[in-house]
């Protein structure tokens, strides 16, 4: 049986800037995978060629056994890979609500008529998109200000509404780039929890870039290491500790 | 009241049409995507109404025209602009924000210019005669005031759709929806050629209404009015545009018949009359600095609906409590 | 196409183009600080060429306000076009602090600008149309080629190939030229220059630095008027000046040459005005308004960032 995600010989250049250098790995169905490393290493370029939103080039990329290298983002979706955003990018000016539903489209059907004339289908869907909505809210504790704009939210509110939102597309693997960025140690703990619960309750495959060392060493079963664009260690936590080459990266100047 | 109407009929016709105008140019922008391209489906859609109704059907200008053969006329307009809309849009909707709006008005001006070598449009003279199936402007009403109520619910129903939401969500971030696994160029597409059928189906009307056709219909002015309207109305609503649409329409007109009023000192009434464009541009640069979100804005309706709670709304509440 | 013609046709497409060109670049200029299209740029446009009339002392006609004045002065052509573009650098003043700075101010989305621009753009017109009618004024081409001493065609001939080219082309190339190197010298070797181009790359940090940047926006908008205004003017000497709407279609072939060129970017202006201006001139002339719009929509199709334009890589 093939790997959940797996990439290989992946590469991509900005101008002379190799930003991800001929990185392989693979991501096995149901684990925590963590990516760690120094700020500009690379790891959200890495999340931008797997989602689709930067053009791969050199290298090749699988989800389960579909080749993604040259796919658009939203087939990429479509496979069930879903994520965040180092940066946050909800729809800032739309409802709490309206970001979760959209994220529903790949689960809905209903065309430009259906929605202008309201059929039984277009309302069963609209039922069932609100309803899942709600129930996605409720788990970050969000309901109670659904029809709020989302850029009206406190930080840490737009990231736990972001992970709904990356939830209702339904997806089997979801990526997380820092969600704890910004956070005080006891959020960060209890973002954990919520990640493991979530992992649990969605039975999700989860890959997390994460700075905050403490947390990936607690929360994942294995541990990606890069250094500007490079892989330089893969492993179960405290083997990736004890790599002299990660030391080297985080102490070394 | 029949002075009036005999006097604005035409005008009141035309504030609908140019609505339902503003709204063509509103749906591409409900997906984010601002295309100018509205004037010349527009200009398309008249050509078609005025060939039909000549060549086709053979109606002369002293003959009453079927309101049914309008309809067909529509039929055809829109799938025609359907068909161009997605062979421009989908090479097209690549480009964003002014390149965009450029490259649509390039496709105004060479429809302009097609028209203008073409032996069926009737070149620089234009189609003359367009047969009417109304005999008063007013009556025009009937047709297009349901016309436009019915774009009105179009859009108002679409906003809150799926489909509408996949627009929201790439006007705000086309990354972003991208990765929510919305399609960006089916979705663009599709909100063009809503647009693009809907200044269609004006122009068929409006080649009625005005008797004649020509390559002065839908130019680059006509783009940068119906972009004023929507502007000036507001482009975060449905309603924006309409009342745009409507309002502007009849700013002239209005400070014509101002120029009318007894006792108003002669130079005035005369800078009514004649400068009544130069009054019209002002206002625009000033309603932008007044009202910068448009007239209308989503938060009027917020703020209506915090003052008013809808039972819809209440009944929701109750249902989660 | 024998070769005279061609070079004939060459010589009004390069002489077309240019005109293009410098109009475009007052675009550019205003684009390349501000990040918006100043539509009321091709009504300034359109005044720098009545004013140049008017500050020839020829009079106006039978309608509008103004009907059958004229001002009592008699400037020779260069001098009246020279006061005609800074008056149009003035207007372009106005406007920006009427219109523009308020805007700005309250950080508001460039397409609000670009309505705003539009209205004023609008009643401007509609005032030339108030004050002066609707009809079509020329300079009279004595009093324009006579004080310089050139003769109405110059006999280019040789024994094989006839070639006689109206001498207004000529001159409005060298006067393009000029204008064009007087730009490109005073952003590349003038203190101004050099902080227009530091408000261009990053308002915020060329005020940290000590830049006024205020002033420099102004400053623009008068070069912009001001080089807007003797476009107008040149244009008016090649094919009269065809009324208030003059500066309209001629705008949008503006919008053209600086997007085909690529915003903000003065070689790319002069080369989309070329290009333009050439195909233009060779295209048969029932197409040649589509020409400029066909050519910009394949270029766009094919480099959405226009000729010379860098491509904007986006974030994410």
């Amino acid at each position: 049986m093939s790997a959940m995600l797996s990439v290989q010989n992946l590469t991509r250049t900005f101008g002379g800037l190799v930003a991800v250098n001929d990185v392989s790995f693979c991501v096995e169905e149901g684990e925590i995978f963590g990516l760690i490393g120094p700020n500009g290493a690379g790891k959200t370029t890495l999340f931008n060629l797997v989602t689709g939103l930067t053009p791969v080039t050199s290298g090749r990329q699988f989800y389960r056994d579909t080749e993604t290298t040259r796919m658009k983002p939203h087939q990429i979706a479509a496979l069930g890979i879903a994520r965040t955003f180092q940066n946050i990018r909800l729809f800032g000016s739309l409802s709490a609500l309206d970001n979760v539903m959209i994220a529903q489209h790949l689960h809905t059907r209903a065309g430009v008529f259906d929605g202008v004339l309201s059929t039984p289908r277009a309302r069963s869907e609209e039922r069932h998109v609100y309803d899942y909505s709600m129930t996605l809210l409720e788990k970050v504790n969000l309901a109670s200000r659904a029809h709020q704009e989302a850029r009206s939210f406190p930080y840490g509110d737009q990231r736990r509404l972001e992970i709904a939102r990356a939830l209702a597309l339904q997806p089997k693997l979801l990526l997380l780039d820092e969600p704890g960025a910004g956070m005080n140690p006891n959020e960060k703990a209890e973002l954990s929890d919520f990640i493991r619960h979530v992992h649990e309750e969605f039975d999700l495959t989860i890959v997390l870039i994460e700075h905050n060392v403490p947390m990936v060493m607690g929360l994942c079963d294995r541990i990606a290491v890069l250094n500007f664009g490079v892989l330089i260690a893969l492993g179960t936590p405290s083997a990736v500790q004890n790599d002299p080459a990660v030391i080297e990266a985080y102490l070394g100047d | 009241m029949e002075g009036f109407i005999t006097t604005y009929g035409f005008l009141m016709v035309t504030m609908t049409l140019q609505a339902m105008l503003a709204l063509s140019l509103y749906l591409p922008l409900m997906a984010g995507q601002l295309s100018l391209a509205s004037p010349g489906f527009y200009a398309l859609g008249g050509f078609v109404a005025a060939v039909m109704s000549k060549s086709v059907f053979g109606f002369t200008n002293q003959q009453v025209f079927p309101l049914p053969l309008v309809f067909v006329e529509m039929a055809v307009a829109a799938a025609i602009c359907a068909v161009v809309a997605i062979l421009i849009g989908v090479p097209a909707l690549r480009l964003r924000g002014i390149y965009l709006a450029l490259a649509t008005i390039a496709f105004v001006e060479v429809v302009r210019v097609v028209a203008l070598n073409l032996e069926i449009t009737g070149q620089a003279i234009g189609i003359f005669g367009v047969p009417q199936p109304f005999s008063r402007s007013f009556d025009y009403m009937a047709l297009t005031l349901p016309m436009l109520l019915l774009a009105i619910f179009f859009v108002y129903r679409l906003e809150r759709s799926r489909v509408g939401r996949a627009f929201s969500a790439l006007r705000e971030d086309e990354l972003a929806a991208a990765a929510m696994g919305i399609n960006p160029t089916r979705y663009k597409v599709l909100a063009f050629v809503m647009g693009a059928v809907l200044a269609g189906i004006v122009g068929v009307v409006n080649a009625h209404l005005l008797n004649t056709w020509n390559t002065r219909q839908g130019t680059f002015d006509v783009a940068i009015l119906v972009l004023a309207y929507v502007i000036i109305g507001g482009s975060r609503t449905f309603l924006g545009p309409v009342a745009g649409g409507l309002l502007l329409t009849a700013l002239p007109e209005v400070l014509r018949a101002a120029a009318g009023i007894q006792g108003l000192p002669a130079p005035v009434a005369q800078f009514l009359q004649d400068g009544r464009l130069i009054i019209f541009g002002v206002l625009i640069a000033v309603g932008t600095l007044f009202f910068p979100q448009g007239l209308i804005t989503p938060r009027m309706f917020r703020r209506w609906r915090a003052a008013h709670p809808q039972p819809a709304a209440a009944r929701r509440k109750e249902a989660q409590a | 196409m024998n070769t005279t013609l061609f070079l004939q046709q060459l010589i009004n497409g390069v002489s077309l183009g240019m005109v293009y060109a410098i109009f475009a670049l007052g675009y550019t200029l205003v684009f390349s600080i501000l990040g918006i299209i100043n539509f009321s740029h091709s009504a300034v446009f359109t005044l720098g060429a009545y004013f140049t009339y008017a500050f020839m002392g020829l009079s106006w006609g039978f309608n509008g306000l103004l009907a059958r004045q004229s001002l009592p002065l008699e400037l020779p052509f260069v001098l009246a076009m020279l006061a005609g573009g800074v008056v149009a650098g003035l207007v372009a003043v106005v406007i920006e602090r009427a219109a523009f700075k308020p805007l700005r101010q309250r950080g508001a989305d460039p397409l609000l600008t670009l309505v705003s621009s539009l209205g004023i753009a609008v009643a401007l017109v509609n005032l030339i149309q108030f004050l002066v009618g609707a009809e079509a004024y020329s300079y009279p081409s004595a009093r324009v080629l006579g004080p310089l001493g050139l003769p109405p065609a110059l006999n280019l001939s040789t024994p094989e190939a006839p070639l006689i080219i109206p001498t207004v082309r000529v001159v409005i190339i060298f006067a393009s030229l000029i204008i064009l190197a007087l730009l490109v010298l005073l952003i590349n070797a003038t203190k101004v220059g050099k902080a227009m181009r530091a408000v261009a790359e990053d308002g915020t940090t060329a005020s940290l630095l000590g830049i006024n940047t205020d002033r420099i926006i102004l400053f623009t908008f008068f070069l912009s008027g001001l080089i807007g205004g003797v476009a107008g003017t040149l244009v008016g000497l090649s094919v009269t000046i065809t009324g208030p709407y003059l500066g309209i279609s001629f705008g949008l072939k503006g919008l053209a040459v600086i997007v085909l060129g690529g915003l903000g970017n003065i070689p790319g202006a002069v080369l989309g005005g070329l290009v333009i201006g050439i195909a233009e001139t060779f295209a048969p002339s029932s197409l040649k308004d589509a020409v400029a719009f066909v050519i910009l929509f394949l270029i766009l199709l094919a480099r959405p960032q226009g000729l010379l334009g860098k491509a904007v890589v986006q974030k994410v």
